[in-house]
């Protein structure tokens, strides 16, 4: 198999420093990552995103459970695998304030054992790029939020490792600034290959730009699956039925013991029926109870969902039944 | 070669943040020359005319260890509070290099640029005072080489430290004391001092410039003691140093939460 990034089982508890409470920050998470793939890494605030991704990058070493990058277990063989790993972290506080956009970049490279000379022109295509190229003798801290993000964003590229993380790589950034974000990470994956983690809480962050998302809630993975997967879920089983009449007490009973998500509205105009259907089969025992009294179907209209109410209903624990598998 | 790029990034960003810091830089260099004048003025002015050249040579040797201790131990102690609370501490743990060796290229950049500067102040005190002192490069080389290798160390545990403890200020202004106190007592006082750090090279240094002792002068002993501090101390700092950062990977403590 061609994972680059495999995650089993990890675990990671914290002591709160006051209260000594054990937090379960991480518990039991598992997925692996494909070459080229891109990962939505979505939950609510306080999930466990950046612990999940701190652990990824080596930051952090799991209680339990191992981390397989390119065939190397990180915590066993650390420096090896950071080789093929770089990250962005949360906050925009990851940069020298002091020194100018070009001195961080040149000053990361050589973290990493490269030479001014030698990372020259990479760090010169990274600011054209980037659209930084009029800024690199600006120092970081005149910088606006957003282009600090952007060259943290371009610092992670410097290393050309395979594996790039970034943790709420639009966070804190006004609309404009987060689109040219998410326009810059749309074109690392198109132009460079890399496989790529993306952690947000928000939904549309990552419907724009992963096929593929894990989310977690409260330290577990509560759904893992391509987001157009869980789309269709969601789409295929809400139903608006526009109905010629209305119905009939006895036929209300049967509805109210069949379906427990439906809502029935009627007055002088219309007469509606809004269903959530926990298997789409169940669609024939709807037909069955109107069949009874001859209720006429005006319309069928399978009711479109966006990804947002999909989260919120799998964060809420609605139709647990109805989480995906992953595939 | 990856070292030597690591070493060259380190002695680069030290270099750009003094320009950048112009004034300060200017203020630190010129008390520093200031100091250095007024010692070398006692020499003229205070003091037993038969031994003031050499108390005042006694002191010029022990501030300049006194403040290259500061700067390699003391400030690295700083360095990495600062930056853990900024979160730039996160992304040095992220190379592949490793921490401790971006940690050790700073203390060997923060020497080398501050050495250079007090060589170039010392040389304008001598030449504005002209008082000359005695300067036997090649006796004093090895020895301090050995010292700063030891000092190393002792920076390495400063860091180690404050990776796992980061609120250290208060330990880091005792620690002033504790290296003043290393450099300033005179061996003879307290023998067993020349297994601490830096004791056993300043005394030497001293030595070498007051008492113009030469190289081969030196016993293989004194020799010894100093390669064996050296060694010592700095695998020991070494060792705690990655100790301290597995137990942060452990909890959590590479950045503020
Ligand atoms: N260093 C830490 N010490 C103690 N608790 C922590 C630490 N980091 C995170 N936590 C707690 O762990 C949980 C998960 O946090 P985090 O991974 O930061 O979530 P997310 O990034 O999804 O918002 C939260 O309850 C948070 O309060
Ligand atoms: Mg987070």
């Amino acid at each position: 198999m061609d994972a680059v990034i495999e995650v089993n089982n990890i675990k990671k508890r914290y002591k709160k420093r006051k209260t000594k409470d054990i937090i379960h920050a991480v518990n039991n998470i598992s997925f692996t990552v494909k070459r080229g793939e891109i990962l939505g890494l979505l939950g609510p605030n306080g999930a466990g995103k950046t612990t999940t991704i701190k652990m990824i990058c080596g930051l952090l070493t799991p209680d339990e459970g191992s981390i397989i990058i390119n065939g190397m277990n990180i915590t066993d063989h650390r420096l090896k695998a950071l080789h093929h790993i770089s990250a962005v972290l949360e906050g925009n506080r990851n940069l020298y304030w002091r020194l100018t956009v070009k001195e961080n970049l040149e000053y990361f490279a050589g973290n990493r054992g490269v030479s001014r000379k030698k990372a020259a022109s990479l760090i010169n295509d990274l600011l054209e790029k980037f659209k930084l190229k009029d800024k690199e003798n600006e120092l970081v801290n005149r910088l606006s939020r957003g282009m600090q993000q952007k060259l943290a964003i371009a610092i992670s590229m410097l290393a050309e490792s395979d594996v790039i993380l970034l943790d709420e790589p639009t966070l804190g950034l006004d609309v404009e600034t987060g689109y040219e974000v998410r326009e810059i990470l749309k074109s690392i994956v198109q132009d460079y290959n890399r496989t790529i983690i993306i952690s947000s809480h928000d939904m549309d962050v990552i419907q724009d730009i992963c096929e593929r998302t894990v989310i977690i809630n409260q330290g577990t993975i509560v759904t893992d699956d391509k987001i157009e997967n869980l789309l269709k879920l969601f789409e295929i089983r809400s139903y608006t039925i526009t109905l010629g009449n209305a119905i009939s007490t006895k036929q209300k009973e049967l509805l109210t013991q069949k379906f427990s998500h439906h809502i029935y509205t009627s007055d002088s105009y219309v007469t509606t029926l809004e269903i959530d259907l926990a298997r789409s089969e169940h669609i024939y025992d709807l037909f069955n109870i109107l069949k009874l009294e001859a209720t006429p179907v005006e319309s069928i209209d399978r009711k479109t969902i966006d990804f947002e109410q999909v989260f919120m209903k799998i964060i809420k624990g609605e139709r647990s039944n109805a989480i995906a598998q992953p595939s | 070669m990856q070292l030597l790029n690591l070493l060259n990034a380190n002695i680069r960003k030290n270099y750009i943040e003094m320009k950048r810091y112009l004034p300060n830089t200017i203020a630190l260099l010129l008390t520093f020359y200031i100091i250095f004048l007024a010692m070398f003025a006692g020499i003229q002015i205070i003091g037993d005319p038969n031994t003031q050249d050499m108390n005042i040579q006694y002191v010029i040797v022990n501030y300049i260890f006194w403040y290259l201790a500061m700067i390699v131990v003391n400030d690295i102690g700083w360095q990495i509070s600062n930056e853990a609370s900024q979160g730039t501490f996160e992304q040095l743990s992220m190379s592949p290099m490793g921490v401790w060796r971006i940690m050790t290229a700073r203390l060997i950049a923060s020497t080398f640029v501050n050495i250079l500067i007090i060589i170039g102040l010392l040389l304008l005190s001598m030449a504005t005072t002209g008082q000359w002192l005695n300067l036997d490069v090649i006796t004093l080389f090895p020895i301090l080489i050995l010292t700063l290798i030891s000092m190393f160390g002792l920076g390495l545990i400063i860091a180690g430290l404050t990776v796992v403890f980061k609120q250290i200020q208060a330990f880091l202004q005792i620690l002033q004391f504790i290296l003043a106190a290393l450099v300033f007592v005179p061996l003879s006082v307290a023998p067993f001092l020349a297994f601490f750090p830096i004791v056993k090279g300043v005394d030497l240094v001293r030595s070498v410039m007051i008492d113009e002792i030469t190289l081969n002068q030196i016993g293989t002993g004194d020799f010894m003691i100093l390669i064996v501090n050296a060694v010592v101390y700095f695998i020991v700092g070494l060792g705690f140093f990655n100790f301290c950062e597995r137990v942060a990977m452990n909890k959590g403590l590479l950045a503020h939460y």
